[in-house]
């Protein structure tokens, strides 16, 4: 179990619904947030064992988002 | 042109921003015949505006596709709820229209049978109330036969509307100059009651048919039930309640234990063991775990999952199968119905036979040569049609669907009921319909050194343990050792443990058992050397059934064998109906070994294993393709498409609902020897409806000379009401009669 923060564009309520098919997606992702009330829009993704940032920014980026690691 | 605009009020799907809103109103708003757009971004809706002659619903929506939107236009829901009312409103017109022509028929015929028209006025009082009947009540047999007669086509409308027409010119014509007859020696006989008479009681038949037809779209309201309307996804680390609709590609959906799968997809966490049954047919829920696919409407056993959606809505394998069941009942021809094959031979044969007459009368006959030969000409063409040739095809149909009821048959539609008698093959499904589709423990077979005081000892807990198990087999195991043993007493279990997908250990009275698969003894290294229990364990990889293992510490004692068993009297029913000329074919999702073990035990030739819901419908219309008359007979929903595509679908009444509404024919106990009284009350209906149309046509036939003049030299006749009247008595009595004697017929 291992939790990244990102800071993304992931602005309302639909940006996470047009993100969440590509996070969902990822095989070893537990569970993810998007905080959007934070002005970073800090995104928040547990795996469930090693975390691998790579295939998280893949898939928000392919979802149209900015994101880079905290 | 005001109707010919459209508004419509819809949700779109696949909007993201503000923006998106902009770029589909105005990509929406340039289509030819769009009026107006608005597209609030807001409730994500649309409200568009367009002319219907220049634009559909369908091709907005192709269009908002194009750019990656979507909208959602009347629901799977609201298309049945249409087609329901569409079919209801024609029951009701059909029964306004009955209701006139009976009311208005009853002092047409008062007037001409009883009062034999001595009243004042009968003709035109006849007259008045009988245009409301001919051009109201009747107005679809004048349609139909015009709509037919353009293609040279003819059929019982035909000879209807030929008849009551011609009845009702020539009755209009006497009516207001009766002086034309008279004056040249002929008596003016009007014919409206025939008329009216023959209309009210076709359609009385059609209505009577009509009511007892089912209704083709509840089936896909039953498997539309199967989707549930709430669903809980977790999106953005909440869990939140969301309609269905709202779910999309890639949510992910939460599944409660016992709870019904919203949507296909993949287990993305949890592992639960899945009643598939509605699907695949087959009887005992199937483990899953992580990345394993699970199916919209079936059922959650005992685990909590999280599933990812792969397919939403119309996507979905149950929302295709809804598709293929439609495509099945929409592609389904109509049977001709033999009446109609009669007309069409009838019909031709009479217009000759009255032209044949006519020219008789024309060339030979007496004084005045031309009146006589139109009138010969208009009275045959009356008496032809006969007034129970409606009640020929429903009384029949009724008495066999009454007479089926009581022995438990329930007959849907009449199609199914001609049609069964003409089947050659009737293809079968495994599970629930050859078999109970509920598995049972069939035998416990026991390692050599077992002593034999010991084994209920064993038993005793075998069944303490399974008390424990989370496995859908349990339960079999357990009423099973409860049937077998006399005095079963259930232990204390310690440290039982469940092993999802292999079996479980516990202890029992100070001993550790094993009880599960193959996998679940090697994993706790329990073998045996014993040779029954190998010899036994070879023998029955061929057969139907599942093993479940027991070990005490590392020594296997026993397994048990567990088999969804063949209902009684199967076998004796295929070699009955190998005997009337129909031959069973097995087909199942099931294995090949279990298949053929239970294709050998019910005395079947032809079977096909491994198959999925859409390649039971395939076989069937090969089989059709060969010229084969098809029934078939199955339980699931997977069954649902063969079903409707068989010529005859015959459904177990314990079986899902789906398979019940898309069958014309439900056995109600599920029992599948009553295939064989089916398939005997069909050949009996099929009789009776024979026997009925010739009862119909028969006193109609003996009329018709006697209508083209051949009594004439003898009585000066031509034609008289009174026979036309008699023939229409005696050929209704005939064919009520007739159809009353197969309620009876086993």
């Amino acid at each position: 179990m291992e939790s990244i923060k990102f800071k993304t564009n992931i602005n309302c309520g639909n940006c996470i619904k047009s993100v969440t098919p590509h996070l969902n997606d990822l095989d070893d992702v537990d569970f993810w947030k998007v905080d959007t009330d934070n002005p970073d829009k800090v995104l928040e993704v547990t795996f469930d064992d090693e975390a691998n940032e790579e295939e998280v920014i893949k898939a928000v980026e392919k979802a149209g988002f900015n994101i880079e690691k905290i | 042109m005001e109707e010919t605009i459209k508004n419509i009020k819809t949700s779109v799907t696949g909007m993201t921003c503000a923006a998106c809103a902009n770029s589909l109103e105005t990509f929406l708003s340039e289509l030819d015949g769009v009026d107006s757009v608005k597209i609030n971004y807001a409730d994500q809706s649309a409200n568009i505006s367009f002319r219907k002659d220049l634009i559909s619903e369908d091709v907005l929506n192709d269009a908002a596709s194009k750019i990656g939107y979507g909208l959602i236009l009347g629901t799977a829901q609201k298309q049945v709820e249409q087609t329901e009312y569409i079919e209801e409103e024609r029951l009701n017109t059909l029964k306004k229209k009955l209701i006139i022509a009976l009311t208005l028929t009853t002092p047409i015929f008062v007037i001409s049978m009883i009062l034999n028209n001595s009243i004042a006025y009968a003709n035109e009082i006849s007259l008045v109330l009988s245009i409301p009947v001919l051009f109201y009540s009747g107005n679809e047999f004048f349609i139909n036969a015009y709509k037919r007669i353009r293609h040279g086509q003819m059929n019982m409308d035909t000879l209807v509307a030929l008849s009551t027409g011609i009845a009702f010119l020539y009755s209009l014509f006497n009516t207001v100059y009766p002086e034309f007859l008279i004056s040249r020696g002929l008596e003016p006989h009007v014919y409206f009651e025939s008329a009216v008479v023959i209309i009210s009681l076709i359609l009385l038949g059609r209505y009577l048919e009509e009511r007892a037809k089912s209704k083709t779209s509840s089936s896909i309201k039953n498997l539309i039930k199967l989707q549930p309307s709430v669903v809980t996804i977790f999106r953005n680390g909440e869990e939140t309640e969301v309609p269905v609709e709202e779910v999309i590609t890639g949510d992910l959906v939460i599944i409660k234990p016992g709870g019904r799968i919203p949507v296909d997809g993949k287990i993305k966490k949890g592992e639960t063991y899945v009643d598939e049954s509605m699907i695949t047919g087959e009887p005992i829920p199937v483990f899953k775990t992580k990345k394993d696919q699970v199916f919209t409407g079936t059922i959650n056993g005992n685990g909590t999952l999280r599933v990812l959606a792969t397919g939403v809505g119309n996507d979905t394998l149950l929302s295709q199968i809804i598709e293929m069941v439609r495509n099945a009942q929409a592609e389904k021809p109509k049977v001709q119905k033999i009446a109609d094959k009669i007309a069409s031979v009838f019909v031709p044969v009479v217009i000759l036979i009255a032209i044949f007459s006519a020219a008789i009368w024309y060339f030979v006959g007496p004084q005045p040569e031309l009146t006589h030969a139109v009138s010969v000409l208009v009275t045959v063409l009356i008496i032809a049609c006969p007034c129970a040739l409606g009640l020929a095809t429903p009384t029949a149909l009724m008495a066999g669907i009454g007479n089926g009821a009581e022995q438990g048959i329930l007959i849907r539609n009449a199609d199914s009921l001609e049609s069964l008698q003409k089947s050659n093959i009737l293809v079968l499904d495994k599970t629930g319909t050859i078999t109970e589709g509920k598995p049972r423990l069939k035998e416990i077979i026991w390692a050599g050194n077992v002593p034999e005081e010991d084994k209920v000892y064993y038993k005793n807990v075998f069944l303490s343990i399974e008390k424990e198990s989370e496995h859908p087999l349990g339960k079999a195991i357990i009423s099973g050792f409860l049937k077998d043993l006399k005095n079963p007493e259930v232990f204390e279990i310690e440290n039982s443990q469940n092993v999802p997908g292999k079996g479980m250990v516990a202890d029992c009275k100070g001993s550790k058992y094993v009880i599960g698969n193959l996998k679940m003894m090697d994993d706790h290294d329990a073998f045996t050397n014993d040779p029954i229990i190998k010899a036994k364990h070879i023998e029955y990889e061929r057969r139907a059934g599942t093993k479940v293992y027991m070990a005490k510490g590392q020594e296997v004692l026993c397994f048990a064998v567990i088999e969804d068993m063949v209902k009684p009297g199967v076998k004796e029913t295929i070699k009955q109906l190998r005997k009337e000329g129909i031959e069973a074919e097995m087909l199942t999702g099931d294995n090949e070994v279990t298949a053929k073990a239970v294709a050998r035990e019910v005395g079947i030739e032809h079977y096909k294993a491994n198959l999925l819901p859409s390649d039971k419908g395939k076989t069937i219309k090969e089989l059709q393709s060969r010229n084969f008359k098809v029934a078939m007979a199955g339980d699931g929903i997977n069954d649902a498409e063969a079903l409707a595509l068989a010529d005859t679908g015959i459904a177990m009444g314990t079986g899902t609902d789906i398979a019940i509404d898309s069958a014309g024919i439900i056995l109600m106990k599920g029992d599948l020897s009553k295939v064989l009284q089916a398939v005997k009350l069909s050949r009996n209906a099929s009789k009776t409806i024979k026997q009925n149309l010739f009862w119909a046509f028969i006193y109609n036939i003996i009329a018709i000379p006697i209508a083209a003049g051949v009594l004439y030299p003898f009585t000066g006749w031509l034609l008289s009401p009174m026979i036309a009247g008699a023939a229409m008595a005696f050929s209704s009595v005939s064919v009520v009669l007739n159809s009353l004697f197969l309620r009876n017929k086993r």
